[in-house]
């Protein structure tokens, strides 16, 4: 109970100090007057008892001083004081404050607005009950749909079914539909315009497993898994219920309609809940039962192989990950088995051997983006952290020149008696004081920057939807780089500058000791700087050569004046049939016969789209190591090849002749053409999906074309096929159309072709093809302009550094300057004496600076294209730079040396 | 220090516990009682007195209060605390043990 009376006595030692000061005088004063009585009584004349009296006493102040170093509240009184100290001495020195506090602003804002970013795709964790308990059964790499033998990233709904019924270490399984479908067209209510809409398919138990309450109506639950397609309700975001429906609050009960299925909105998601998928946000969730109905062309709910889901689970209560993992795996053997029948083939065994399913823990959701930009993320971090660095050795170096012209105060007050340590801790509260203004401008500048950022990683296309606002742990990030700053370019001036020798202080205000030590610390911090810069700069210099090799990449098909459309035949009813196949054909033939269009096709996939892979068999040959490999598949028009302006090497492409009926046919690439067929001619020889040798003869080769890259610049040559779509009616989301001329006008003409063949078809243009192959080097582009920018930043920062320091080298040195030319040295040999210092620093700092870029290097390596980390050319092109920019910064002060007049100089005594 | 009327901290302290137990007493009134008690032995330097009390005050042994004194002048009363009780059960059995203990060694040795 002490603090009972602790806390209020702190409280008013502080808040009320002049009444407690008053009551120790008066405390004091009652016991001196006591004192005089006694000695009075004693018979003592009361002014020689009063004298007595005081000299027993001792020094009254001394008691009352250490009577308030009771009170325990001294150094929050000192504390103040120094605050307001400080706030006067920085007003002081304007110019030397808002140097110091705009690099900080600049230093602090880059390094919070990466945070920020880092924090929402890698750290936050999602906004539902619990997050560390939910795992997720895989890795989430691939997203898709696999028919794979004991697939152990995606998997089947009637596996989920049974997962979730038969283990024991989950409280509660949920699936969920691995795509967000994107760019599905529905109608609001009874509206006759279709809009953009992105739907997520989960199951009933999603909600309720997350613990996600909407704010409004219900979310469904597991009593809307069944049956298939008798539930058509739908729960919405809370962004689109705002955007779409202006927070009708009334909203339960409107409808969306999505093909020919009418879904009733039932409720609305809390405002900070986007799903579970980071940098995705779908507008719609709808109970997986209905998959049939949203996508038609699927069979996902009956078909045992069809794996396509994401399987998230939570942990019961004291079950380990561990445990759940044992138990997962087990029972995911027993369905696999069962589902492949009692006879297993040997390739079948040894998969289910091979096959193992790892928990991983999913308190932070699922993401693809994190594996993208995971790796560009901690780099980024790492570089405006160094730029932090070198910011922090200008201000230090900064705080250094200041203190010499604050010697003499220092001097004054140490003599007339602060203590070393007082005076430390003053300096450093306004190395604080300015790392905090640094900081609280910074947060204001990261608020601005890290959207500009967002843009940029979302490349072009809407931003993604990442909260990017600071968050709690994003201000105790910028709060606590803010103090490490304080400490890292104050410290060191602090100590310095109370390091005075008194009398010659005193006497001219510069003690000529620290003044030595002052240069060689100057001089070293110069040196990390310009070590620290090349570092950046050679990094930037590595990113960027392989942004442009990326870039020359020979892409196989011609990006240039190519757009692409997304056509949406799901939802406007079209099923997966000849009347489809008449649908692709017409549009193809109108939008084909418009005025500056040379070439249309619909098309499974254009370049970066996604992939559908599979082992193919040839016929008369026995599979070896060259040709068990997964062969890249599309599906096309005919007039594919010449909008993608993909060259045919041999045979033929597709035309008019190849139909339903007529024999199946597939072009194929170069590199398939060599690996398949490695002997004679590859046209009219025959192969099949799958490695079913009772399939070989599925298709016949009618045609080679040049390889294409298909998924990304990276990749290596790597077989494809191509197949017609009259062979495989399915929807086909593609229109890339090859044109000259006005795109703005083709779009248009594009358009009103393709309402031409159906009013109801939703017709959107995407981009154009080389934004698409811009798009896929998003990572890339993000990591090379930024450190090119922060490259540049630094060596900015280190040439300011620089000049400074030979700008007031050469002031301090004047005189001697002067005697040295009244005794005949020239011009040039001063300019050179004062150049031939600072260029010793700088190939210092380059010497220290190269082993330290070599040995970052290696940590980037898997993102780079093209080059080794030890490039030659990045290297000496970013030591140049540096070099050229450096010598520019000392050329100014050492001109101005060598323009030194003797005589002025030697006045100047 | 020093001088054999200075008394160590914890001494001190102890003592000016122990006389504010019996009755609400002043710092004069403490000083006084401490010399009288200990037959003018115990002489407390005013300029450790203070800050003492203060100390103690702050820890929550004591608590003071503002009264009248025997000549009606404005005194600062210290009182003990129900902590500052059992602290000074404590401390005094504490002392009874180490003085008999250094008792017990001067005699035999």
């Amino acid at each position: 109970m002490r603090w009972f009376y602790k806390v209020p006595l702190r409280l008013r030692s502080l808040l009320r100090e002049g009444r407690v000061e008053e009551e120790l005088s008066d405390e004091l004063r009652f016991h001196l007057e006591r004192m005089i009585q006694e000695r009075v009584a004693r018979g003592l004349a009361p002014e020689e008892a009063r004298y007595a009296a005081l000299r027993e006493l001792g020094g009254m102040e001394q008691i009352k001083e250490e009577c308030r170093d009771m009170r325990q509240v001294h150094f929050i009184d000192n504390f103040l004081q120094d605050l307001r100290y400080g706030l006067r001495q920085l007003r002081r020195s304007p110019g030397i404050t808002t140097v110091a506090v705009l690099s900080l602003a600049l230093g602090i804002g880059a390094n919070t607005a990466i945070f920020s970013l880092l924090n929402a795709v890698l750290l936050r964790d999602l906004p539902v009950q619990d997050p560390e308990r939910l795992v997720l059964l895989g890795t989430a790499r691939s997203g898709g749909s696999e028919e794979e033998f004991a697939a152990t990233d995606l998997y089947s709904y009637s596996f989920y079914r049974e997962l979730r019924q038969k283990n024991q270490v989950f409280s509660e399984v949920s699936a969920l539909l691995s795509l967000t479908l994107g760019g599905m067209h529905g109608a609001v209510d009874s509206s006759p315009s279709l809009e953009k809409m992105d739907v997520q398919l989960v199951s009933g138990t999603y909600f309720p497993m997350l613990g996600v309450t909407p704010v409004l109506g219900r979310a469904f639950t597991e009593t809307e898994d069944e049956p298939a397609g008798g539930h058509p309700v739908a729960v919405i975001s809370y962004a689109w219920w705002k955007r779409r429906f202006g927070r009708d609050p009334s909203v339960a009960g409107r409808t969306v309609t999505l093909g020919s299925t009418v879904y009733t909105i039932i409720g609305v998601a809390p405002p900070e809940f986007f799903g579970t998928n980071v940098g995705q946000s779908p507008d719609l969730w709808i109970p997986l039962s209905m998959e049939k109905q949203v996508s038609p062309g699927w069979n996902g709910l009956d078909n045992k192989w069809f794996e396509s889901l994401y399987i998230l689970a939570r942990l019961k209560p004291g079950v380990t990950l561990a445990q759940a993992q044992a138990n997962v795996n087990l029972l995911a053997r027993q369905i696999w088995h069962e589902y492949a029948g009692p006879v297993l083939t040997r390739e079948q065994q040894q998969k289910l051997e091979r096959a193992f399913i790892k928990l991983t823990p999913a308190s932070r959701g699922l993401s693809r983006l994190r594996f993208e930009f995971s790796l560009p993320l901690q780099i980024l971090m790492a570089v405006v952290g160094l730029v932090l660095l070198i910011a922090c050795a200008n201000i230090a170096n900064l705080l250094l020149a200041r203190a010499t012209t604050r010697q003499r105060e220092i001097a004054v007050r140490m003599a007339i008696g602060a203590g070393r340590s007082r005076l430390i801790r003053q300096m450093l509260t306004e190395s604080l004081l300015m790392a905090l203004g640094g900081g609280a401008l910074g947060v204001l500048f990261a608020s601005w920057a890290s959207h500009a950022l967002l843009a940029m990683v979302s490349a072009g296309s809407e931003p993604l939807p990442l909260n990017v606002a600071p968050d709690a742990r994003v201000l105790a990030f910028t709060f606590l780089v803010s103090l490490a700053t304080a400490v890292l370019f104050g410290t060191v001036p602090a100590l310095r500058t109370t390091r005075v020798h008194l009398s010659p202080a005193l006497k001219d205000g510069r003690g000529a000791v620290s003044m030595a030590a002052r240069g060689g610390l100057a001089k070293a911090l110069i040196v990390s700087q310009v070590a620290l810069s090349l570092v950046l700069l050679i990094g930037a210099g590595l990113f960027l050569r392989s942004l442009v090799k990326l870039a020359h990449v020979d892409t196989g098909f011609n990006a240039q004046n190519v757009l692409i459309f997304a056509i949406d035949p799901v939802d406007v009813g079209y099923k997966e049939d000849a009347r489809l196949v008449n649908l692709y054909q017409q549009i193809e033939q109108r939008v084909g016969a418009q005025p500056g269009v040379k070439a249309a096709s619909v098309s499974f996939f254009t370049f970066n789209q996604g992939e559908w892979s599979d082992w193919v068999v040839v016929e008369g040959r026995r599979p070896n190591p060259e040709n068990e490999q997964d062969v890249n598949h599309n599906v096309v028009g005919p007039d594919y090849f010449a909008a993608m302006g993909i060259p045919l090497v041999l045979g033929r492409v597709f035309d008019a002749h190849d139909t339903a009926t007529s024999p199946k046919v597939a072009v194929i690439n170069e590199t398939m053409a060599r690996r398949y067929f490695p002997v004679g001619s590859p046209v009219g020889r025959r192969f099949g999906l799958g490695n079913d040798p009772k399939h070989s003869s599925d298709f016949e080769v009618v045609g080679v074309v040049k390889d294409a890259k298909y998924e990304s610049l990276r990749e290596r040559p790597w077989p494809a096929a191509y197949y017609p779509y009259t062979q495989r009616p399915g929807y086909y989301y593609n229109l890339e159309v090859r044109y000259t001329g006005d795109p703005r006008a083709i779009i248009a003409e594009v358009r009103s072709a393709a309402a031409g063949v159906d009013r109801s078809l939703p017709v959107a243009y995407q981009n154009t093809l080389a934004q698409q192959v811009d798009r896929s080097l998003a990572s890339q582009t993000l990591i090379a302009r930024l450190s090119a920018f922060f490259g540049l930043l630094a060596v900015f920062l280190a040439c300011i550094g620089i000049y400074g320091l030979m700008a007031y080298a050469v002031t301090r040195r004047t005189n001697e300057i002067g005697v040295r030319m009244a005794l005949g040295a020239g011009r040039s040999k001063v300019l050179w004496m004062v150049l031939r210092e600072s260029l010793t620093l700088v190939a210092l700092g380059l010497a220290v600076g190269l082993p330290v870029a070599l040995a970052a290097g290696r940590l980037v390596a898997s993102i780079l294209f093209g080059l080794s980390p030890a490039d030659p050319l990045s290297l000496a092109g970013a030591a140049l730079l540096l070099f050229a920019f450096a010598l520019t910064a000392s050329y100014l002060p050492a001109l101005r040396a060598s323009r030194v007049d003797p005589m002025v100089a030697l006045r100047y005594e | 220090m020093g001088k054999p009327t200075d008394l160590v901290q914890g001494t001190l302290d102890l003592l000016i516990l122990k006389t504010v137990a019996l009755e609400p007493m002043h710092g004069w009134g403490i000083a006084q009682r401490i010399r009288q008690v200990s037959h003018e032995v115990l002489q407390v330097n005013q300029g450790a007195l203070y800050p003492a009390l203060h100390r103690l005050e702050q820890s929550g042994w004591i608590k003071a209060k503002w009264g009248e004194s025997d000549n009606n002048r404005r005194a600062k009363y210290y009182a003990l605390t129900a902590a500052g009780r059992k602290y000074l059960e404590h401390e005094q059995a504490n002392w009874q043990r180490l003085s008999t203990a250094i008792g017990l060694v001067l005699e035999t040795s």
